[in-house]
């Protein structure tokens, strides 16, 4: 039985993209089949984060209208085995994807063998972010500390628990995860943005991790290699942990605390 | 007479009396064109609200000399909005004699009249109009809980009666009542009581965080930070004279 992760925000630019590739990253790496899908129609971005935008030939939307199937669109990452990115379309809109269309792919996945699903969604409210979680299983709300982005996201998880299947249908609802990213510790412990905690007591949804801000994000971007890969950087290692927290295991929270640094450090510098 | 009873398979048929819940329609025009605007505007927001309830015709308004409404008409208007009048009741004799012709039955024994005094100057829509619900029509409208946090962009409605809410109203998040309302949580969203017109629902919570609260309509925002005393700490909102909002800490 597989199941479909959706990775959803509402606001856009907080880091959907980043998040998808890592956490499919992850799961593959941890050997779950699995495949990562960008809902982002028109819009594509995964293919680049993933590094895999030379070798799209046909796209989620070509599935959906019967144009390719399945096995022809699946593209095989080359960072991790088990994983297939599936692309989307450029050159067409979100009312190309149908609730039929998409859940008959998310089916075919199911029947291929697939442990997970990952659904990259667009920003908004609308169709295509809207498809994004109608299937989901588990949805990772994708949050920055800043007040709109909690607003949106808070915005979104009512759209979840009203929109989705799993919703309409009165079953078990939706398993919310909560992903602070872009976080700064010693802005938020200046004040000058919101802490996880403030965050948390507004959506009061389990907190899956906390990503923090750095460099490292726009280095993988750039490269096309998903930011889990970048061994040893404070990014890799929190959706490390994330993984971890998703399937079950306890991690204490790390890089969320800010440490005034000793004199020693301010001497010398470094990071 | 107590009685031992022996047991054997039920009857085919039983009689017992029973307390009927329903709606009273009351009717303080029989105009034609009267009836069908202000139907037109009391359902337009609200196509949906009754879900085929018994209804009634209560006619102790009409003025004594009344000619008869259209009641097959009325009927069938109110059935396409989820309510079924199934019978009239304080009709003069010739009302009733229209209403049975329409196949609506005529209650004898009706509850007391309605105060026949001078009809409203305004006619209010039925659910909040100033009659005491008669002995075989009792109207309680259950509490409305909410036990789940209401997010941006979520509206919840009690119909009616008053909502009791147990997790926090987010910004952005609207809870509506036609009784008072009830936040045990930080109430952060707007909060609207007494939405058709009760000056005397309230607004309760044990955080007052709020974007904008209204009884009976007159409402308040919060763009100037609330006072150091009320804000974040438990409060009760009212209307005072009818047109201002008192908040007091709890």
């Amino acid at each position: 039985m597989a199941t479909i992760i959706t990775v959803t925000s509402g606001k856009g630019g907080v880091g959907k993209t980043t998040t998808s590739a890592s956490i499919a990253s992850g799961l593959a790496m941890r050997g779950y089949k699995t495949a990562v899908i960008d809902f982002d129609v028109g819009l594509r971005n995964l293919d680049l984060i993933m590094g895999c935008e030379r070798r799209v030939v046909y796209d989620f939307v070509n599935v959906i209208q019967g144009d390719a199937n399945l096995h022809q669109a699946l593209i095989k990452d080359k960072h991790a085995d088990n994983l297939f990115v599936l692309p989307a379309s450029q050159t067409r809109d979100k009312d190309a994807l149908t609730e039929e269309g998409v859940e008959n792919v998310l089916k075919e996945l199911a029947h291929q063998g697939f442990d997970y699903i990952v659904c990259d969604s667009p920003a908004g409210i609308e169709h295509g972010a809207v498809m994004a979680l109608t299937f989901a299983d588990e949805a990772i709300v994708v949050t920055n500390p800043e007040v709109s982005s909690v607003r949106d996201s808070d915005r979104i998880l009512g759209i979840i628990q009203s929109k989705s299947r799993r919703a309409i249908e009165g079953r078990e609802p939706v398993k919310e995860h909560l992903l602070v990213t872009r976080y700064a510790p010693k802005r938020a412990h200046e004040g000058e943005m919101l802490t996880y905690t403030d965050i948390q007591e507004l959506l009061r949804i389990p907190l899956l991790g906390v990503i923090p801000e750095s460099d490292a994000v726009l280095h993988a971007s750039n490269q096309g290699v998903p930011a889990i890969h970048q061994k040893g950087t404070p990014v890799a290692d929190a959706y490390l942990d994330a993984i971890g927290r998703f399937l079950g295991e306890e991690h204490p929270l790390r890089f969320v605390d800010y440490e005034k640094p000793g004199l020693i450090k301010r001497l010398f510098g470094g990071k | 007479m107590p009685r031992r009873r022996e047991p054997r398979p039920a009857p085919a048929l039983e009689l017992k009396t029973t307390r009927l819940a329903g709606i009273q329609v009351i009717l303080n025009s029989a105009e034609h064109a009267a009836l069908n605007t202000h139907l037109t505007t009391l359902f337009a927001a609200t196509p949906d609200f009754f879900g085929g309830e018994a209804a009634v015709f209560e006619c102790g308004r009409l003025p004594a000399d009344a000619a008869s409404p259209d009641w097959a008409w009325l009927a069938q208007e109110l059935k396409s909005r989820g309510l079924n009048p199934f019978a009239v009741q304080n009709a003069s004799p010739e009302l009733a004699a229209s209403a049975l012709q329409a196949g609506l039955l005529v209650l004898n024994d009706a509850a007391p009249a309605v105060a026949t005094v001078a009809p409203s100057p305004e006619p209010e829509p039925e659910a909040e109009a100033p009659v005491e619900p008669p002995a075989e029509l009792p109207v309680r409208t259950p509490t409305r809980v909410i036990d789940k946090p209401l997010r941006s962009g979520q509206r919840v409605y009690a119909a009616g009666g008053d909502i009791v809410v147990l997790a926090a109203v987010n910004p952005g998040a609207e809870v509506i009542a036609d009784g008072s309302i009830h936040v045990y949580a930080p109430l952060k969203g707007r909060a609207l009581a007494g939405a058709r017109g009760d000056t005397t629902a309230r607004i309760f919570t044990t955080h007052l965080e709020a974007e904008l609260v209204s009884i009976a309509g007159v409402y308040r925002t919060f763009d100037n930070a609330l006072d150091a005393a009320l804000a974040r700490k438990p409060a009760q909102i009212r209307l005072a004279d009818a047109s201002q909002i008192i908040i007091e800490p709890l």
